[in-house]
């Protein structure tokens, strides 16, 4: 029988299953960080169970360390009693932990891949909505609850309906390729799907735009796939996807075995069918700005803030969102993009902080200076992404430039740690949310790629970055 | 089981403002109760009161996946979200802690609820009782494994 790439590897990882009813799947790497965990191990201690496959369950730090020098102490004491409780629990429990002072240390979805820890054909969980970055391998990857969590600590397994495949067609050439990403590629798809577009489905993202991709860009258009409502998005995995993961910390000794048994299984049988299909042509798209409270709310730079009556297109319910949304991001219907001035620029978070994000980046900053008016910083997705870039010297070009230069972690993606905007501050952010207060209480976030950021943190607004110069 | 309800007429209410991320360093459930609904309405921990419902348009729960945001409406007393849909993780946070109840509900509902009304579910037969304005709807039944936790009274509790 015919079937698309996830139901293959759903098929492959189903320990139970009747007909038209719930399943046990089998998870092969969990992933853990310390703000969706404490409550789970300490139900492990409660019922006196102990974790099934420790070797299979590998922990950092990263929602809520600082980023800045990490030889001081940390000032925030509930914070520090966050980090120093992962770490008891994973001593206690024999689980593998990068900790703030590991050289492997870094947001979860950047090192997963990084340590050759994400393969293809494997399922992946772990207590983070952004854990469907990891199926840009080919993975079957998804965020759970903390209750999950504890569940897949116990038994190596979770119970859940099996989702919907959701082919997404990614066709055309784009134009520019340095300033057109895969960050304005997933933008435009949620603008045009919806944040609830992808409710109950596995998107699988195809065609020759996605072909033409790097590994680190298909992580960013698979990280936003929960923005777009669904379970989980991936990519077939291909030679680039074999050539990213050979020869790391964690890749597997009996590598190329495993690549020839992927290329016999892991992609969609040509005449699969999907539950739902959608295309989007990218050969003419722009460098996308989000200007209101969701992920969704998306335009062209080129554009100017939508009117709610335009945006909303006779559904009453859009026109009233848009209008809320233009009230608490203070923002007036018509203004040109490229007028919005800005005050903040973060560039970082899993979407964005990887090493091809950063090399991008510097090519705008380079030579120049950051607004006087703006406060801007870099926070490299992990240590080694942050080691790469001081190797190849992209820390002195955002240093020279007056950008922040910080050590890894969320940081200001989700304003948990000190790393927030103040009230009415507005920012620039290579981010995934710009709801109300994500980035802290009253902060306004506009959602961009890093080269947009970057091109912002320049001029001090929104400019069409296909003006500047970036070979 | 009866409420009153607490309306809120927008889609798309994220976690980040049910329960904003500077937050999610506390555990205590008390303390988290005290924040809940923050981000999109200050008022809600001094209005709430034990057993009420909130309802909601499309998509309630979407974002992050902290099983904090559902934790902190059912210490602050909410028993049920009714919502037009939910987002799946938030969906599944509700149920496998036995936090709260998500709800299913149609569109004649969601547009014929006031904030106030005082509302009777019947997960049996599947309906709501507008009691305030005499009028009964649908709620969509669960599904076989989300009805069973339910009726478990959570994920650990669940044995098929």
């Amino acid at each position: 029988m015919s079937q698309t790439l996830f139901e293959k590897i759903w098929d492959s990882h189903v320990v139970v299953e009747r007909d038209g009813g719930p399943s046990i799947l089998y998870i092969d790497r969990h992933l853990v960080h310390e703000v969706t965990s404490p409550q789970a191990f300490e139900g492990l201690r409660l019922n006196k169970r102990k974790v099934r496959r420790p070797d299979l369950t590998i922990a950092t730090m990263d929602h809520n360390v600082p980023t800045s020098d990490r030889s001081l102490p940390i000032i925030d004491q509930i914070s520090e009693l966050q980090i120093k409780t992962l770490e008891k629990n994973c001593k206690d429990f024999g689980i593998q932990l990068f900790d703030i002072k590991s050289p492997y240390q870094g947001i979860v979805h950047v090192i997963g891949p990084q340590l050759g820890i994400t393969l293809p054909g494997t399922t992946i969980v772990c207590g983070d909505s952004h854990t469907s970055t990891h199926g840009a391998f080919g993975a079957l990857a998804f965020g759970i609850g903390t209750s999950e969590v504890e569940h897949v600590l116990a038994t190596q397994t979770i119970r859940m309906e099996k989702p919907k495949p959701f082919e997404i067609n990614v066709v055309g050439k784009r134009k520019n390729q340095h300033a057109i990403t895969a960050k304005d590629i997933i933008l435009s798809i949620i603008r045009h799907i919806g944040t609830n577009g992808g409710t109950g489905t596995v998107i699988e993202y195809r065609g020759e735009a996605i072909s033409d991709l790097t590994m680190e860009q298909r992580m960013t258009i698979c990280n936003m796939s929960i923005e777009a409502g669904a379970r989980a998005g991936l990519v077939a995995p291909d030679q680039k996807t074999f050539d990213y993961l050979k020869g790391r910390k964690f890749t597997p000794k009996n590598y190329d075995k495993l690549v020839s048994q992927w290329q016999e299984t892991l992609y969609t049988d040509s005449n699969a069918l999907f539950a739902k299909s959608f295309t989007i042509d990218v050969s003419n798209i722009a460098p996308q700005v989000s200007w209101g409270t969701n992920p969704a709310m998306v335009c062209d730079v080129t554009e100017s803030v939508p009117f709610p009556e335009e945006y909303a297109k006779g559904n009453e319910d859009q026109r009233k969102a848009a209008e809320k949304a233009l009230q608490y991001m203070n923002l007036k219907a018509g203004t040109q993009m490229t007028d919005i001035e800005i005050n903040r620029v973060f560039i970082g978070s899993c979407t964005n902080s990887r090493i091809e994000d950063l090399i991008e980046a510097s090519k705008v900053v380079k030579g120049n200076k950051v607004s006087s008016k703006v406060r801007a910083m870099v926070v490299p997705g992990s240590q080694m992404v942050k080691k790469q870039a001081e190797e190849m010297g992209l820390d002195k070009i955002f240093k020279n430039a007056n950008f922040e230069w910080r050590e890894s972690g969320c940081s200001m993606c989700l304003g948990m740690n000190p790393d927030i905007l103040a009230p009415g501050e507005r920012c620039a952010s290579t981010s995934n949310r710009n709801f109300e207060g994500r980035q802290g209480t009253g902060g306004r976030t506009h959602l961009v790629s890093p080269v947009m950021a970057a091109a912002a943190a320049i001029k001090g607004h929104f400019v069409d970055v296909r003006e500047m110069d970036l070979n | 089981m009866k409420g009153n309800a607490i309306k809120y007429d927008q889609d798309n209410i994220d976690t980040d403002v049910i329960l904003p991320g500077t937050y999610l360093k506390l555990h205590d459930y008390a303390e988290l109760a005290k924040h809940a609904m923050e981000g999109l309405d200050p008022d809600f921990h001094s209005k709430v009161k034990d057993g009420d419902f909130i309802v909601a348009g499309k998509n309630f729960g979407c974002g992050s996946s902290r099983e904090h945001a559902p934790i902190a409406l059912s210490s602050s007393g909410i028993k049920a979200v009714l919502a037009l849909s939910f987002a799946r993780i938030f969906y599944r946070n509700a149920v496998d802690g036995a936090f709260l109840l998500p709800i299913e509900i149609g569109e004649d509902a969601y547009k014929n609820i006031s904030n106030g009304d005082q509302l009777e579910l019947s997960i049996e037969k599947n309906t709501i009782k507008n009691l305030t304005k005499n009028k009964e709807y649908k709620m969509k039944p669960f599904s076989e494994l989300i009805g069973k936790i339910i009726a478990s009274g959570g994920l650990f509790k669940y044995k098929p």
